[in-house]
């Protein structure tokens, strides 16, 4: 596709793109990355199997600032990926609903950053010094 | 293609075919057989998983420990005591699983162009699914709750 005259573009890979394409890119990206945590996270919910002493060692790794971040990160991943597929199966479903493409994905980032503020608030809560629970 | 039309058409579609070699084997919904399988599946598991993984991060990530709980095995002793959550785990599983490698694998066509290094690419991630796949629903399926204090598989 052509983009717009006028309309800002970014350089991806060479590629000259529109925000909008960024928004495909960005469903490739976070879907690799949740993929990418899935298999870690099988075999760490697997040492459930070798009983509770390595399981309840296995949890701890998840309990510091870095994970906590990933996990914040993991979370937005996976929020922006379900937005923007719901808009794709509505696209492709609802075939008039792509004259909005362009207002439908700036919803679904403003959707995802809307979603997160509280999220991430609540996530963070644990390490931030306003909110040792 | 005119500038600023946002409406997508059959001439348009003709145009990326002949521009971009790789659109013309990315699965459609007028895909035949297995591909078009794979994009009604990919849309089906896709509304699913909005609420099954997004659910599982809320309750898991967020809800757990807003209510003072810990994630540890007493935990999962008691989550998967009950057949609910053992089901749901077990069906998000499968379908994350399934539907990420499936994501993974039309990334790797449309990016690996050398046909013998493709194929390994995808064989190798199939595989390596197909074993994480037993693995996790061995554990889902197998664990007992009952059984106390698990011993390890050496003793």
């Amino acid at each position: 596709m052509v983009a717009q005259k006028g309309s800002s573009l970014v350089t991806l890979f060479g590629y000259r793109i529109s925000w909008a394409q960024l928004a495909w890119f960005g469903h490739r990206a976070s879907g690799l990355g949740v993929l990418l945590f899935l298999f870690a996270h099988v075999v760490e919910t697997a040492t459930v199997a070798l009983g509770p002493d390595v399981y309840n060692f296995t949890q701890t790794l998840y309990h510091n600032l870095p994970a906590r971040l990933g996990e914040i990160l993991l979370m937005a991943a996976l929020v922006y990926h379900s937005l923007n597929g719901l808009r794709v199966i509505m696209m492709d479903f609802w075939p008039r609903t792509t004259v909005y493409y362009r207002p439908l994905t700036y919803g679904v980032v403003a959707a995802t950053i809307a979603a997160m503020i509280p999220l991430s608030i609540l996530m963070i809560a644990p390490y931030a010094p306003w909110g040792a629970a | 293609m005119a500038v600023g039309r946002t409406i997508w058409t059959e001439q348009d579609a003709a145009h990326e075919r002949r521009r971009y070699p790789s659109a013309r084997q990315r699965p459609g919904p007028q895909a035949t057989g297995r591909e078009r399988f794979w994009w009604y599946f990919m849309r089906i598991s896709g509304l699913i998983l909005v609420l099954l993984a997004l659910g599982h991060m809320l309750i898991m990530h967020v809800l757990v420990e807003l209510s003072g709980q810990e994630i540890n095995f007493a935990f999962i002793t008691s989550r998967w005591g009950t057949p609910f959550w053992r089901i749901y785990d077990l069906l998000l599983l499968l379908l994350a699983l399934v539907h990420g490698v499936n994501g993974a694998r039309i990334v790797i066509g449309d990016y690996v162009q050398h046909h013998t290094l493709r194929a390994l690419l995808i064989g190798l991630l199939a595989l390596i699914t197909l074993l994480w796949l037993i693995a996790g629903i061995i554990v889902i399926v197998a664990f007992n709750p009952g059984s106390g204090p698990a011993v390890g598989p050496f003793s």
